[in-house]
């Protein structure tokens, strides 16, 4: 697994997808589909909710791969950018969920940025994101955290935390603003 | 909505990122990013920043049917031209004796085939004038009307607070119904719903008109209509 992200191969592989190459498409699915449903089953709670819309996403990335403009290393963000906005239309269209429990609300706080330590390729920027994101307050970081891996909106991380609607929008605002001056230092 | 101040856009562009912005933002926000190069920009900064959030999961390894299921659904969106290369190399290998002692019509016949296969159909749709002047943009759609390419056939030059953006004009009468923010340069891609999609396939006339940047705020033109042109039948 240890270049199973490598962005180059990724890029490549994209790139013949373009061209109609489902030999590409089959070996973009073996090295990125358990990352992708990984993010779809945290964002959409179910594995079959998760299995079904990371179908949607490949089928996507077959009819989109002529868009992609290539950038090095910008394969795997394009395609999580994919997954993300399937997962959110899915989230926006369906059935209202359940908040979270408060021992799911400790694990959110609890999700540090250790990616994997195989992804050499992207170390330098999780290092980085970890670094600034310990430097939020912890307010802030849940904040951006809800909304990012669990894809949920500024009310329903209000109803979760039990804050005011405005006390969120104004820590993600924070949050938001204090990141980008630590990953831009 | 000022899009020219920079730290507007980025905080536009972070709070799409997390999936903050509601419904209708966030469409808008889709929108202004295929015209506004700094919000493309500002928008993949952002998605590049919270990666490490994504990549740090834990994989989860899909369910073995799921591949087949995939293959068979592209398949059957894309017709003859999905279970692609391979299948088509190993039929011209197969019947390759065959061509090479039938008349030089058929190989013209078998590469014709090759050809089509291999290159997606675009069909055209209108050419895009204003009244005595020079094409600004050529629309095309897939064969199977699906989607729509819109490719700007020089750079155009328009003010900075202003965007184009492209009506149908239903054929029904009603409201003219948005297809969308016209590229300022190069050539723009975008799926359409299936209900732009039977209007489109309907429609006789688009129209282009000039909106504030980002698009009509309204959901209907509310700038000067600067282009109407006839829609091509499809072949």
């Amino acid at each position: 697994m240890a270049t199973a992200l490598d962005g180059n191969e990724l890029d490549e592989l994209l790139e013949r997808c373009a061209r109609r190459d489902a030999e590409a498409l089959r070996a973009l699915y073996a090295r990125t589909a358990p990352q992708l449903l990984a993010i779809l089953v945290r964002m959409l709670g179910t594995r079959t909710a998760a299995e079904d819309a990371l179908q949607d996403v490949f089928i996507r990335i077959w009819q989109q791969a002529g868009q992609f403009a290539r950038v090095k290393g910008r394969a795997m963000a394009w395609m999580v950018a994919i997954a993300r906005n399937r997962a959110i239309d899915l989230q926006r269209a369906g059935r209202p969920s359940v908040l979270l429990e408060a021992a799911e609300l400790a694990g959110a706080e609890q999700m540090r940025v250790e990616g994997p330590a195989e992804h050499a390729e992207f170390g330098a920027a999780h290092e980085a994101l970890r670094r600034c994101l310990e430097i939020l307050g912890t307010a802030q970081r849940q904040c951006l955290l809800l909304a990012y891996q669990r894809g949920l909106t500024h009310e329903r991380i209000a109803l979760s935390i039990g804050q005011p609607l405005g006390t969120v929008k104004s820590w993600v605002r924070r949050g938001l603003q204090s990141l980008r001056a630590c990953m831009e230092s | 909505m000022n899009y020219n101040r920079p730290e507007l856009l980025d905080r536009l562009a972070a709070e799409y990122v997390l999936g903050l912005l509601r419904h209708r933002a966030r469409a808008r926000f889709e929108r202004l990013c295929a015209e506004l190069p700094a919000a493309l920009t500002a928008r993949q900064r952002w998605e590049e920043r919270l990666l490490p959030l994504s990549l740090a999961l834990a994989p989860v390894a899909p369910d073995a049917n799921r591949w087949p299921q995939i293959e068979r659904a592209i398949a059957a969106l894309n017709g003859a031209s999905a279970a692609p290369r391979v299948a088509t190399r190993s039929a011209a290998r197969r019947w390759w004796p065959v061509a090479a002692a039938a008349a030089l019509v058929g190989v013209a016949l078998l590469v014709g085939k090759l050809t089509y296969w291999s290159e997606p159909a675009w069909e055209p749709v209108a050419v895009l004038a204003p009244a005595n002047a020079a094409p600004l943009w050529r629309l095309e759609r897939s064969a199977d009307g699906a989607q729509i390419t819109i490719r700007a056939l020089s750079p155009i030059t328009l003010s900075a607070t202003k965007s184009y953006e492209l009506w149908i004009l239903p054929s029904a009468g009603g409201n003219p119904v948005s297809l969308g923010l016209m590229p300022r340069y190069g050539k723009l891609e975008r799926r359409l719903t299936p209900a732009q999609r039977t209007l489109l396939a309907a429609a006789r006339q688009i129209a282009v008109s000039v909106e504030p940047l980002g698009g009509s705020p309204t959901g209907v033109p509310t700038g000067p209509v600067v282009i109407v042109a006839s829609v091509m039948r499809a072949t």
